[in-house]
């Protein structure tokens, strides 16, 4: 670096110099008049039609982030979408939303969006915008005169009208339509096409089950429909009579959805198939199935649960116990995740699939009547052809669309080397990410809320996607523009009738309507449809037996490339999926659930390797598989099994926008393309590597470095055997102190809340959601490493250990507890917060001067203060909630329990001359919570939900003995006998 | 000068050598104050900065909402502390070593104050608006929370300011009527005559002084004690463990005595070297002071082992867990920093030897300053950085910004303290004359 560089890196920069000159002259001239310029509200000149300036609409559509396609609920604000919820009338995520829907809107007004089309120079390797008009041109052009080669439309999965509408787009061009997911679960559908003769991936009802038997399937985070999985999850956790539902997870390393287990069982990679068939071996054994086995029988007998024992690490008790577990209650035995990506994959869903079978569960948790669209994407094998093709040169012209093969794809298949060899490559997606980088026109489509549409994510449901807004940038829809381009196309003139895709989607719904309601006349139903979201059929059931070719399935033992010393697992996150949502700053900044790591890559480790290579959290090391190596920082994990490694996908982007580029590591870039032997699905576990310490050490930069909870006991739990016990017991948490001052009054309302911990998962989507609604800042990871995050909610993680010594991980969500007695309150010298009439901790934020004692004072810690003014880029801001202030320098803030939807919610109520009635108000983080964690309500009416939870012999305040009388009661985590 | 060293002292002498030090400025004196100067603009720069960019350029992270700057203000105020001690309750006790000292140590409260009061704006998140902490009338009927001791703070420091500059000026009419009658220059002389009063030094004049400085040194006793008991409040009040407790008002108060005799011998050292004040600031003063000293780093020490019986015998995982902490969590070395200048280091001046060694004395004050600065800083850093939620617990690292206004605060006391010798009287004239024995009739 030379010197003038350096300068300017490190020391001031002239700017900044001249900046704090200004300030200091300027500050002495008028001391006291720091504000911000005047900004003016411009009103309607011509008021639009429909639209009652403080008054939201709400618009019913379709989630596209991932391919549950849960149903939304968009909240709109003079024009603008402000927030999206869950849609309670879609039964897939009946009114719940994850983190990452939560965050859509920061795709929608993602300022590295791609504002027009863009056509690629290859004089300066540059973009350069045109207009649509030139940009179809150029399209057209190249249909017009397309050649002997291919035509291939490559997307993510858009089943529904759109699926058939690119078909009849290709027919005329002979062209091929491959739908592109990065996790599309192959071997479930090869082993359910094996045993039931069946190749499809079915509904599978938790929350019909009262015992899950997970191998490796993380429902709670990536797998299939995992907000539908969370509410299937609390079911199971609702407790009746003493009861409740129990759940056993078989994994090498204990993610978010084994941390949520009562057992977790860290099997060697690689052999949960052996554990299952060791299973149905009991089973048969010892007469404990349902169904007569047949040809099952002999498949098992040779995996006696000594034998099993011996290959999975796991002990013969326990086998057992299972079994007799399994099949005493309604159970559901599930698989999937990376661990079960290995090269026997399908074998293990075989084995998953002969324990439903075998426990009768068939048609009962696993329900075959409603299968899911995934289901009709192609497999990587698949995938895997068509870049051989691409790379011989067969492919003229290649259409993209929201797909990412470049960055999902392993990196053995150089996918970007072969698309050189593509003539034409056109994109259509809204971002330039790796794919469309390599792309020669881009045609931005407009972004699911900016456009008409539907999504079909398994065959009982439609859901229809509408435009809540104008486009935000100069983008049009995929269908609109293919329309536009056929209409010049000799091949395709003739192609579509209506102009525009709208005019199709309702033509193709048309004949739908007929079918599924014929009385309604379309008009009514096509309303009906926009304004519901989405329309639900009742799907015919199956009769499903067992397939014949089953006993031609022998079982082997994986299979791994390279001779390290650990096991590599690549896992899906949560937050970016296969890396799509690391754009957003909301999932960058939601601390992940066990690491509670934001903005970053990480490397787990078993502590007694860690201890033995002398390395800490945040130590750096070298991982070496065969396709290369990677340099990330380590987090030292008690919940991996010591001869694995584990490190998320989704980070290492070098394109896609500002908050994705540059962010931790890419593992799929090294990966081979290695699959499942059977399926052909892509293999993630499937390398073995080698860890070498850097011998540096740096911050992995967290939002709780604190692991354990030690004496605080502020994450508490109950054994199952303990409940209902203690009924004289009942209210023990909550004896009655005698106390100095006399209690508050309150008259008609005392928000509080409960918060069960034997339901919350971790999953953050309170966190993001409380974000959108409160405008809360996102500060990127320098601010981060100095605990700066602005979350008024974060979930608290601790590791704790089980009476047998085994991991424990508990989750408690922490925010303002609205104490009655709350220590903020006084020390405050300006009444900036102050205790309001209602129970609520409010906070004047034009009062505060950022003295900050009320943070210091605050028991919690749950108060926030702007070091900064945050910024949000242009148009990021377009999503902020003009019913809550945005906050700017040296004031401090905290949750209000949404206040601003409190008084809406009075003001309603108000003019109906009554008092709110219970649940008629949700707080952003309760609407959200897929597991229903979090109940606010009312405390002064003894039969709100939150009094009742409230009252249950599980509740406790978080530190208590400091007297705070918080608002909110926590609900012990249930503790069940362990495996 | 080298004369006037060997002839004993006299009436003449005394009043020569005051009204020598108020002379023009030597070149040391300016190599000295320019430095100063600039590092106070460093200060201000820095200070500007942060009200530019916002509080995130200095060290605050949650969970610790307070740092460097509340650490500074401690430390000021406590600074203050003995120099109303020593002119005002040792006035009271007639004890003759604070003589000559006396004026030092006043002008050291005043100053203290000075620097003190700047530090709760400083750290205000938007200090533009810190005038809403005092209670002024208003057209929107805001008030201020009278039960914050941030509000108590604000009345506290006022008064204190107030109380110690009238008090500091009082005393000072009779020296500065002497100097005005020695000066030529007409403008010093203006400014010296308005000082004084139009002091006479009739009898009647001194009858209505004497009495008038007894006065306003009764007044000015009680806020040794008050002023610190209720900045610690600021701390006792919360409810942070290492916070909350009933020991931090005499704890305080005694500890800010000791720094404040501490920072009195650092400072009157050099002035002492410098100007050639043997003769007034006597080895017997600083045998005094030392003595003083010992008896507050006892009393000191004794709140420490106090306060780390109470967190064990409180049963309290949240006080014990703080004050195991202390000793041995991240922050160890300031504690122990503390623990060693604070307790271990005046066990020295047990022996007379060092009491009267100007040499040690100059470094042991040095090392108690410094363990006093970091007293504060563990007391308000180290309870913040875990209280009772172990999922917020976190380091305070300090920043550039911080250390620049620190180090500027130090330069802003000095550069006060520097114009202080250079125009005020440093050591008081009638009261040295008080003491010199009468010369023999004919001697």
């Amino acid at each position: 670096m030379s010197r003038k560089e350096k300068k300017g890196k490190e020391g001031m920069k002239r700017r900044d110099f001249l900046k704090v000159l200004g300030v200091v002259g300027g500050t002495a001239a008028v001391a006291g008049s720091c504000s911000e310029p005047v900004e003016q509200i411009i009103p309607y000149v011509i008021p639009p039609e429909n639209v009652i300036p403080g008054v939201p609409k709400f618009y019913a559509t379709t989630c596209r982030e991932c391919s549950s396609g849960c149903g939304l609920v968009v909240k709109t604000r003079e024009g603008r979408a402000i927030k999206v919820e869950g849609n309670p009338k879609n039964p897939i995520n009946m009114g719940k939303t994850c983190a990452v829907g939560q965050a859509s809107l920061q795709g929608l007004y993602n300022p590295d969006r791609v504002r027009s089309p863009l056509v690629y120079n290859p004089e300066n390797q540059r973009f350069e915008a045109i207009g649509w008009q030139r940009g179809e041109e150029i399209l057209t052009e190249k249909l017009n005169s397309l050649g002997s080669g291919k035509i291939v439309y490559l997307s993510n999965d858009v089943s529904g009208t759109y699926s058939k509408f690119v078909a009849e787009f290709l027919k005329p061009l002979r062209g091929k339509h491959y739908v592109y997911e990065t996790f599309s679960h192959e071997p479930i559908r090869k082993a359910n096409s094996i045993v039931f003769g069946r190749d499809e991936i079915p509904s599978y009802r938790i929350d019909k089950a009262d015992y899950l038997l997970s191998f490796g399937a993380d429902y709670l985070e990536t797998w299939l429909s995992t907000v539908s999985n969370s509410i299937g999850y609390s079911k199971l956790r609702d407790i009746d009579h003493g009861k409740t539902g129990q759940i056993v997870h078989i994994e090498p390393r204990s993610g978010m959805t084994a941390s949520n287990a009562d057992t977790w069982i860290a099997a060697k990679p690689g052999t949960e198939q052996y554990l299952a068939l060791g299973i149905a071996n009991v089973m048969i054994s010892k007469g404990l199935n349902k169904v007569a086995p047949g040809p099952i029988a002999k498949m098992v007998s040779g995996y006696a649960p000594e034998k099993v024992a011996a290959l999975t690490d796991v002990s013969a008790d326990t086998i057992e116990k299972i079994a007799r577990d399994f099949t005493a209650s309604k159970s559901l035995a599930i698989g999937g995740g990376t661990a079960n990506t290995g090269s026997n994959a399908t074998e293990t869903m075989v084995a998953v699939n002969i324990l439903n079978y075998l426990a009768g569960n068939i048609g009962k948790t696993v329900d075959f009547s409603d299968p899911l669209s995934i289901s009709d994407a192609n497999t990587f094998g698949d995938i895997k052809g068509l870049v051989e093709e691409i790379r011989s040169g067969k492919v003229e012209i290649l259409i993209v669309h929201n797909v990412n093969p470049v960055f999902t794809l392993p990196g053995e298949l150089k996918v970007a080397e072969a698309l050189e060899k593509v003539p034409f490559v056109v994109s259509l997606s809204p971002f330039l990410d790796e794919t469309s980088e390599k792309a020669h026109l881009v045609l931005p489509e407009s972004t699911s809320f900016e456009s008409w549409g539907d999504y079909s994510p398994k065959k009982s449901i439609t859901g229809i996607t509408q435009p809540v807004m104008r486009p935000v940038f100069n983008t049009k829809s995929a269908g609109d523009t293919l329309i536009s381009v056929s209409k010049n196309v000799e091949a395709l003139k003739n192609t579509f009738a209506g102009k525009k895709y709208y005019d199709y989607l309702r033509s193709a719904w048309k004949k739908r309507a007929a079918v599924i309601s014929p009385g309604m006349g379309f008009e009514k139903f096509w309303e009906n449809l926009v304004t519901e979201g989405s329309v639900t059929t009742t799907p015919a059931p199956v009769e499903v037996v067992l397939s014949s070719g089953i006993g031609s399935v022998s079982f082997s033992d994986p299979q791994f490339r390279g001779e390290g010393s650990f096991h590599l697992i690549a896992y899906p996150s949560y937050r970016f999926l296969d890396g799509r949502g690391a754009n957003k700053p909301w999932l960058q900044e939601l601390p992940e659930a066990l690491t509670t790591s934001v903005w970053d890559s990480w490397l787990e480790i078993n502590p007694a390797v860690a201890a033995k290579m002398g390395l800490e959290d945040g130590s750096y090391v070298k991982v070496d598989i065969p396709g290369g190596s990677f340099e990330v920082q380590v987090f030292v994990y008690e919940g991996i099994r010591s001869d694995t490694i584990a490190v998320p996908l989704g980070q290492g982007h070098t394109s896609y926008g500002r908050y994705a580029k540059g962010r931790g590591v890419n593992p799929f870039a090294l990966l081979p393309a290695a699959t499942d032997a059977l399926s052909g699905g892509l293999s993630l576990l499937s390398t073995k590597a080698n860890v070498s310490s850097l011998r540096k050490r740096d911050l992995l930069v967290r939002t709780q470095y604190t692991k354990s909870q030690g004496d605080r006991h502020v994450a508490k739990t109950i054994a199952l055997a303990e409940l209902g016990h203690n009924g004289a017991h009942h209210g023990s948490e909550h004896s009655k102190h005698p106390d100095f001052y006399p209690e508050k009054e309150y008259s008609k309302y005392r928000w509080g809340m409960a918060i069960d911990l034997n339901k919350c998962t971790g999953c953050g989507a309170c966190v993001a959601a409380c974000s959108a609604e409160n405008n809360i800042p996102f500060v990127g990871k320098k601010q981060i490493a100095k605990r700066r995050e602005m979350n008024w909610i974060r979930i608290e993680r601790f590791f704790e250990k089980n009476s047998d010594g085994s991991l424990d991980v508990r989750f408690l969500p922490m925010l303002c507890q609205q104490c009655g007695n709350a220590p903020c309150e006084p020390v405050c010298p300006v009444f900036a917060t102050y205790h309001n009439h209602e129970g609520l901790n409010g906070m004047i934020y034009n009062r505060c001067v950022g003295t900050r004692y009320c943070a210091n004072n605050c028991t919690y810690k749950v108060r926030r203060f702007n070091w900064y003014t945050y910024k949000f880029p242009e148009p990021l801001n377009w999503q902020l909630n003009p019913d809550v202030t945005v906050r700017s320098k040296g004031v401090m803030e905290k949750c209000t329990f949404c206040v601003q939807r409190i008084n809406h919610g009075k003001d309603l109520a108000k003019d109906e001359g009554r008092l709110l009635r219970d649940r008629e108000v949700l707080t952003a983080c309760e609407q959200a919570c897929p597991s229903d964690a979090i109940v606010f309500g009312n405390l002064i009416d003894d039969k709100t939900r939150a009094s009742v939870l409230s009252e249950d012999e599980r509740g406790y305040k978080v530190l208590e003995v400091v007297n705070t009388k918080p608002a909110i009661t926590y609900l012990k985590k249930v503790k069940q006998e362990r495996v | 000068m080298s004369q006037t060293q060997q002839t004993p002292l006299t009436y003449a002498r005394i009043t020569e050598d005051v009204v020598r030090m108020v002379d023009k400025p030597s070149k040391k004196w300016w190599a000295l104050f320019i430095p100063t100067v600039m590092l106070v603009g460093l200060g201000v720069t820095c200070f500007f900065y942060q009200v530019a960019e916002g509080l995130g350029v200095a060290g605050y992270r949650h969970p610790v909402f307070w740092g460097v700057y509340i650490t500074d203000f401690v430390f000021w105020v406590g600074i203050a502390h003995s120099g109303t001690l020593i002119s005002a309750i040792l006035y009271l006790f007639r004890a003759r070593f604070r003589m000559s000292i006396y004026r030092i140590a006043e002008a050291m409260t005043v100053f203290a104050v000075l620097t003190a009061g700047l530090f709760p704006i400083i750290h205000l998140g938007r200090p533009w608006n810190f005038l809403w902490l005092i209670p002024y009338p208003n057209s929107r009927e805001l008030w201020i929370n009278f039960k914050s001791p941030l509000v108590w703070d604000v009345f506290a420091v006022s008064t204190y300011l107030t109380v110690s500059s009238v008090f500091f000026l009082v005393g000072m009419i009779p020296d500065i009527a002497a100097i005005r009658d020695k000066v030529k220059e007409t403008p010093r002389k203006i400014i010296y005559s308005i000082l004084s009063f139009g002091w006479k030094g009739s009898n009647r004049e001194w009858l209505h002084y004497t009495r008038a400085y007894l006065y306003f040194a009764a007044l000015a006793t009680p806020l040794v004690l008050s002023v610190h008991s209720v900045v610690s409040w600021d701390f006792a009040m919360g409810n942070v463990p290492g916070w909350h407790t009933t020991i931090f008002p005499p704890y305080f108060v005694a500890g800010a005595i000791f720094s404040g005799l501490a920072m009195v011998i650092t400072l009157t050292i050099p002035i002492r070297k410098i100007f050639h004040l043997e003769d007034y600031i006597t080895l017997d003063n600083y045998d005094g002071m030392a003595k003083l000293i010992i008896l507050t780093s006892c009393i000191v020490g004794y709140a420490y082992a106090a306060e780390f019986f109470m967190a064990w015998y409180s049963g309290s995982p949240y006080e014990w867990g703080q004050f195991v902490y202390r000793a041995t969590g991240e922050y160890a070395f300031f504690y122990w920093v503390m623990v060693i200048c604070n307790c271990f280091v005046p066990i020295v001046l047990w022996w007379e030897k060092v009491r009267k060694n100007i040499k040690a004395l100059f470094v042991i004050s040095i090392l108690i300053n410094i363990g006093m600065w970091f007293e504060r800083f563990n007391i308000i850093v180290i309870s913040l950085s875990r209280d009772f939620e172990p999922g917020a617990w976190g380091i305070y690292k300090i920043s550039f910004v911080e250390a620049g206004i620190t180090i500027g605060s130090f330069a802003w006391f000095f550069m006060f303290f520097l114009l202080f010798v250079k125009t005020l009287p440093a050591v008081s004239i009638a009261e040295m004359k008080e003491i010199l024995p009468v010369p023999k009739k004919g001697g």
